[in-house]
C-alpha cells in the first residue's frame, strides 16, 4: 500500500475511533445524568450498615412505648443518604416493630429515634449534641474523626477502600444498649478518652 | 532579592497577543461543548435489596472507593492529571515501567528498540525527552547529563506500585525543574500493605524470562518491611532489513523497604534498591548498567492543621557503554516540605531543597567527549503555593512561585496560579497561567565534536534555559457514579529551544549550542472511565496535539531538526477490563497512533489482549498477547535508525503466601 495513503487511512481511523466512543457515550451522560442526585457507593454501604444496626442491638425494656413501636432510624443534620436510605429500609420490620427514617435539623428532637446518624455538619457541636441526647438508649453512628474516641457508639472508617467499624461499646453499655457479638466480632473496640 | 533574566530574553521576537486571546477563546469554546473523558469513576454497589441479604463480613469486604484515592487535592482536581493504579498495571498485562505508561494517555509513549523508550507529555518526544519531571518514590530518575531518562533501568517489582501520577502540563512551581511538559510520578505501596509472600515466573517469544519474588513482615509492632528480587530477559527487536538488531538485555533487580508507622503521625520510611543490566548494542561489547540508592523519609503531624516532610536521598549510577563513553554520577538530595492551613481558607505548602550531582566521564570515542569530563552541579531550590478558597468549596485560587539556582544559569523564577471553580460536587472547570524552564543540561553545555581540536561542534557556551509559558483550560465531571470525564486543552509557548548557530558567523564552524529557535503547541487531551457494570470497565482517551518550533528572526541557525517535534498530532487508546467470571479477567488494550511526521514515521494501531485465571485467591495464571495486530510496526525513529517492535505473547503465573 503506498504509505501516504496508509498515513491518511490510519489519522482518519484515529478520528473515526474517537468520535465514535464520544457519541457512543454521550447520550449515555445524557440519559444518566438527571436520574438521580449521585449517592456515593461508600455512603450506600453506610446505610445498609443502618439498617444492619437495628437487627444486631438489643434495646433496654422501657426504650419503646409499646410492641409494635417502630424502630426509627434518624439522621441529624446534613443528609449524606438521600432516598437510598427511604429505600433499603422500605417495608422492612424487626419482629413487629416497622422501620421508618426521620430527619432532623436539632438534636433535642432526635431523641425520639433508636439509632442516629450524626452526619459531618454537626461535628463541631458534637459536644453539644451528646448533651442533648444523655442517657437516651440511642444508637449514635458517625464518621467523622474522633466519633468513637469522643463517645459517640460506631464509627464507620474508610481505609484502602473498603468501611471498617470502630464500636465504642462502654458508651453503648452506658445507656443499656447491648451490641451483638456478632457484630463486635469484626469491629475495632475503643474506649472514651476518659475512661 | 531580584532574579537576573537572562540576555535573550530581550531580543525575543513581537509577541501577537490578539492571536493567542482568540485562541484560549477557541479552547474556551471547546471545553463548553465536549465535556468528556479521564478521571476515575466510582465502583458501582449491587441493588439495595441484594446488599440486605449479604453478611456483615461480606459487606465490610466491598471496595466502596477507588482505593488510589487519596485524601483530594483540589491542585489534582485542577490540573492534568491522570492515575494508573497497581490494578490497571497488572491487568494490562503490563512488564514494565514504560509499558504501564501506555495507560496515561496523556502521555505519548513509543517503543523505540528492545530496550529503550520515547516519553513525554504534550510534543518534543525524543529518546531523551528533555522536559519532563519523572520521580520514583520521590527520587528524580532523569539523568544531569541529557535531562532524559534512561528507561531500561527504571524499575521495581511491578506488583508493589500503589499507583503512577502522570501529570500533563508544567508541574515546575511545586515540583521544579524539568517539569516542564509534565511529571511522572511512580510511588510504590507501603510496606505494611505488602505482607506476605509472592513468587511469580513467566515466559514467551520477546520477555523471554520474568521471575522474582517479594516477602514482606513486621520487625516489631507497627514496623513493617519488605525485601523483594526480579530478573529480566529481553529479545532482539529487528531492522527495517528483518535483521536481528542485537539488542537483547538482561537485568536484575532487587531492593527492600521498611515503613515503622510511630504513634502521633509519625511515619519513618526507609529503602534501596540495587540493578545491574546488561545490553546488547551494535558495537564492539555490550553495555553494562549498574546502580543503587538509598532512601530516607521522615513525615509528622504537628496538628491537625499543620505536617511536614523530610526526605534524603543518595543515588548512584554507571553506565558502560563501549566505544562511546562511560559515566558515572552521584547525586545528593535533601528536601523539606511543609504543609499548614491557615484560617481555614489558606492551605499552604512550602518547602526548599539542595541536590549535588558529581559525574565524571571517561570518553572513549574520538567523535564526541564531554568536557570537562569530571563536573560536580548544585541546584537549590525554595518554593511557597497558596491555595485560598476565596468562596468556600466553589472558587479557588492557588498561586505560588518556586526560585531555583543553578550553576549554568543562576536563579530561575517559576510561578504558576491556578482557578478552580466547582460549581457542584461533580463538576470542576479550571484553568491555570505557568511558568516552567529546562535548565541547561552537560549535553547542552559540555558536548564537543570531535573529542579533539579542531571542533566541529564547540558545547554551548551561552545556552540559557528553556522557557516555557502554558496557558491551560480543564473542565472534569462525574456525570454518574459510574461516569467520569474530563477534557484538559492547553497552548505552549516557547522560548529559548535549543539550536545551533555558527560561533564567529560568518565562518561556518565551529558551531555551538544556542537557544535560537522558539516553539508552540496547542492540544486537547480527552478521558472517559466508564463502569459499564460492577464487573466491566472501559476506560478511553483521545489527545490531539499540534507542535512545532522555528528559528527566531534572524537567528542562523544549522540545526534542521534538533528541537524539531516528532509527536503524532492524534492517539486514541481503548482499555477494558472485564470480569467474566470471579475467576476469570479478560482485558483489552487497544491504541491507534497518528504518524510522526518529522520522521516520516506510519501511523499504527495495535491490540493487547490478557487472559487471567485465579483458580483460588493465592493462585494467578496468565497469558498475555502483545501487538498482536501486526507481525512487526515500528514507533520512533528516522528511517535509517528505525527498529522494527515484533509481535509477541507469553505467560506468566503467580503465587501469594
Amino acid at each position: 500500500m503506498p504509505k501516504r495513503f496508509r498515513q491518511l487511512r490510519l489519522a482518519a481511523v484515529c478520528r473515526l475511533a474517537a468520535w465514535c466512543a464520544a457519541s457512543a457515550l454521550v447520550p449515555v451522560a445524557a440519559a444518566q445524568a438527571p436520574a438521580q442526585t449521585a449517592i456515593s457507593a461508600e455512603n450506600q454501604l453506610k446505610a445498609v450498615f443502618l439498617f444492619n444496626f437495628a437487627q444486631f442491638i438489643a434495646w433496654p425494656q422501657g426504650a419503646f412505648q409499646s410492641l409494635q413501636s417502630p424502630i426509627i432510624i434518624g439522621v441529624l443534620g446534613d443528609d449524606p443518604f438521600g432516598p437510598y436510605l427511604d429505600r433499603v429500609v422500605q417495608g422492612e420490620k424487626i419482629g413487629n416493630r416497622p422501620l421508618v427514617v426521620r430527619r432532623y435539623l436539632r438534636a433535642e428532637d432526635a431523641a425520639e429515634c433508636s439509632i442516629l446518624f450524626i452526619s459531618r455538619s454537626e461535628a463541631g457541636d458534637f459536644d453539644r449534641v451528646k448533651e442533648k441526647l444523655k442517657g437516651r438508649s440511642l444508637l449514635t453512628v458517625g464518621d467523622f474523626a474522633g466519633f468513637a474516641r469522643l463517645g459517640g457508639m460506631v464509627r464507620f472508617v474508610t481505609e484502602s477502600g473498603k468501611i471498617r467499624l470502630r464500636i465504642n461499646v462502654f458508651a453503648a453499655k452506658a445507656v443499656g444498649l447491648t451490641i451483638s457479638s456478632k457484630l463486635l466480632a469484626h469491629a475495632t473496640i475503643v474506649a472514651t478518652e476518659d475512661n | 532579592m531580584t532574579f537576573p533574566h537572562h540576555p535573550a530574553t530581550a531580543s525575543r521576537r513581537p509577541r501577537a497577543p490578539v492571536c493567542r486571546i482568540a485562541l484560549l477563546f477557541f479552547l474556551a469554546g471547546l471545553g463548553a461543548a465536549v465535556p468528556r473523558a479521564a478521571g476515575q469513576a466510582e465502583p458501582v454497589l449491587p441493588p439495595p435489596d441484594d446488599l440486605k441479604k449479604l453478611s456483615v463480613d461480606q459487606l465490610l469486604d466491598m471496595v466502596v472507593t477507588s482505593v488510589s484515592k487519596r485524601p483530594e487535592k483540589l491542585l489534582d482536581v485542577a490540573s492534568a492529571i491522570q492515575v494508573i493504579t497497581g490494578e490497571d498495571i497488572s491487568r494490562a498485562g503490563a512488564t514494565s515501567i514504560p509499558e504501564a505508561l501506555r495507560l496515561a494517555s496523556n502521555l505519548e509513549v513509543a517503543q523505540v528498540d528492545s530496550r529503550q523508550w520515547a516519553v513525554t507529555a504534550r510534543g518534543f518526544n525524543d529518546l531523551f525527552a528533555d522536559k519532563m519531571l519523572v520521580l520514583m518514590d520521590g527520587r528524580s530518575v532523569y539523568t544531569p547529563l541529557y535531562g532524559g531518562v534512561y528507561w531500561d533501568v527504571q524499575d521495581t517489582l511491578l506488583q508493589d506500585i500503589d499507583q503512577i501520577e502522570v501529570i500533563s502540563g508544567p508541574g515546575a512551581t511545586q515540583w521544579g525543574a524539568n517539569a516542564v511538559n509534565g511529571v511522572i510520578n511512580i510511588t510504590t505501596k507501603s510496606a505494611k500493605d505488602t505482607q506476605g509472600g509472592l513468587l511469580f515466573a513467566g515466559g514467551g517469544t520477546e520477555l523471554t524470562e520474568d521471575a522474582g519474588g517479594r516477602y514482606g513482615g513486621t520487625l516489631a509492632p507497627g514496623v513493617y518491611y519488605r525485601v523483594y528480587a526480579k530478573y529480566t530477559d529481553r529479545g532482539n527487536s529487528f531492522d527495517p532489513g528483518g535483521q536481528n538488531a542485537n539488542d537483547a538485555w538482561r537485568t536484575g533487580q532487587t531492593g527492600f523497604r521498611v515503613d515503622w508507622e510511630a504513634a502521633g503521625g509519625n511515619v519513618l520510611t526507609f529503602q534501596g534498591d540495587a540493578y545491574d543490566a546488561t545490553m546488547g548494542q551494535v558495537g564492539p561489547d555490550n553495555i553494562r548498567a549498574n546502580g543503587g540508592n538509598l532512601l530516607g523519609r521522615w513525615s509528622d503531624k504537628l496538628s491537625e492543621t499543620s505536617d511536614f516532610r523530610l526526605q534524603v536521598y543518595y543515588d548512584q549510577t554507571h553506565r558502560r557503554i563501549p566505544g562511546t563513553f562511560t559515566q558515572d554520577v552521584d547525586t545528593y538530595d535533601t528536601d523539606f516540605q511543609y504543609h499548614c492551613v491557615l484560617v481555614g481558607t489558606n492551605d499552604i505548602v512550602c518547602g526548599f531543597g539542595y541536590r549535588r550531582q558529581d559525574d565524571d566521564i571517561a570518553n572513549f570515542s574520538p567523535a564526541q567527549a564531554f568536557l570537562p569530563p569530571d563536573l560536580g552541579q548544585n541546584l537549590l531550590n525554595a518554593f511557597a503555593q497558596d491555595d485560598i478558597a476565596l468562596v468556600p468549596d466553589r472558587w479557588h485560587l492557588i498561586a505560588g512561585s518556586k526560585v531555583e539556582h543553578n550553576d549554568y544559569t543562576g536563579y530561575e523564577l517559576e510561578p504558576s496560579e491556578r482557578i478552580a471553580w466547582t460549581p457542584d460536587k461533580t463538576q470542576t472547570v479550571w484553568t491555570a497561567i505557568s511558568r516552567a524552564v529546562r535548565t541547561p543540561d552537560r549535553a547542552d553545555v559540555d558536548l564537543y565534536a570531535p573529542a579533539n581540536p579542531p571542533y566541529t561542534i564547540a558545547g554551548g557556551p551561552n545556552v540559557v534555559s528553556e522557557e516555557l509559558v502554558a496557558y491551560e483550560l480543564g473542565y472534569r465531571i462525574q456525570i454518574d457514579p459510574r461516569l467520569a470525564v474530563s477534557i484538559s486543552t492547553f497552548y505552549n509557548d516557547y522560548n529559548d529551544l535549543r539550536s545551533l548557530e555558527p560561533l564567529d558567523p560568518p565562518k561556518p564552524f565551529p558551531v555551538v549550542r544556542s537557544s535560537g529557535l522558539v516553539g508552540q503547541s496547542a492540544g486537547a487531551e480527552l478521558t472517559a472511565d466508564w463502569r459499564v457494570t460492577g464487573a466491566w470497565r472501559l476506560r478511553a482517551g483521545y489527545t490531539d496535539l499540534r507542535a512545532s518550533s522555528e528559528p527566531q528572526p534572524g537567528t542562523p541557525d544549522r540545526s534542521a531538526n534538533r528541537s524539531v517535534a516528532h509527536d503524532p498530532n492524534q492517539q486514541f487508546s481503548l482499555h477494558s477490563l472485564w470480569d467474566v467470571t470471579p475467576e476469570w479477567q479478560l482485558d483489552a488494550d487497544f491504541r491507534a497512533v497518528g504518524p510522526i511526521g518529522s520522521q516520516s514515521v506510519p501511523g499504527y494501531a495495535e491490540l493487547n489482549l490478557r487472559l487471567g485465571w485465579r483458580p483460588v485467591t493465592a493462585w494467578e495464571f496468565s497469558i498475555d498477547g502483545q501487538n498482536l495486530l501486526h507481525r512487526e510496526h515500528t514507533e520512533f525513529n528516522t528511517p535509517g535508525t528505525r527498529r522494527e517492535i515484533p509481535r509477541s505473547v507469553y505467560v506468566r503465573t503467580s503465587w501469594r503466601f
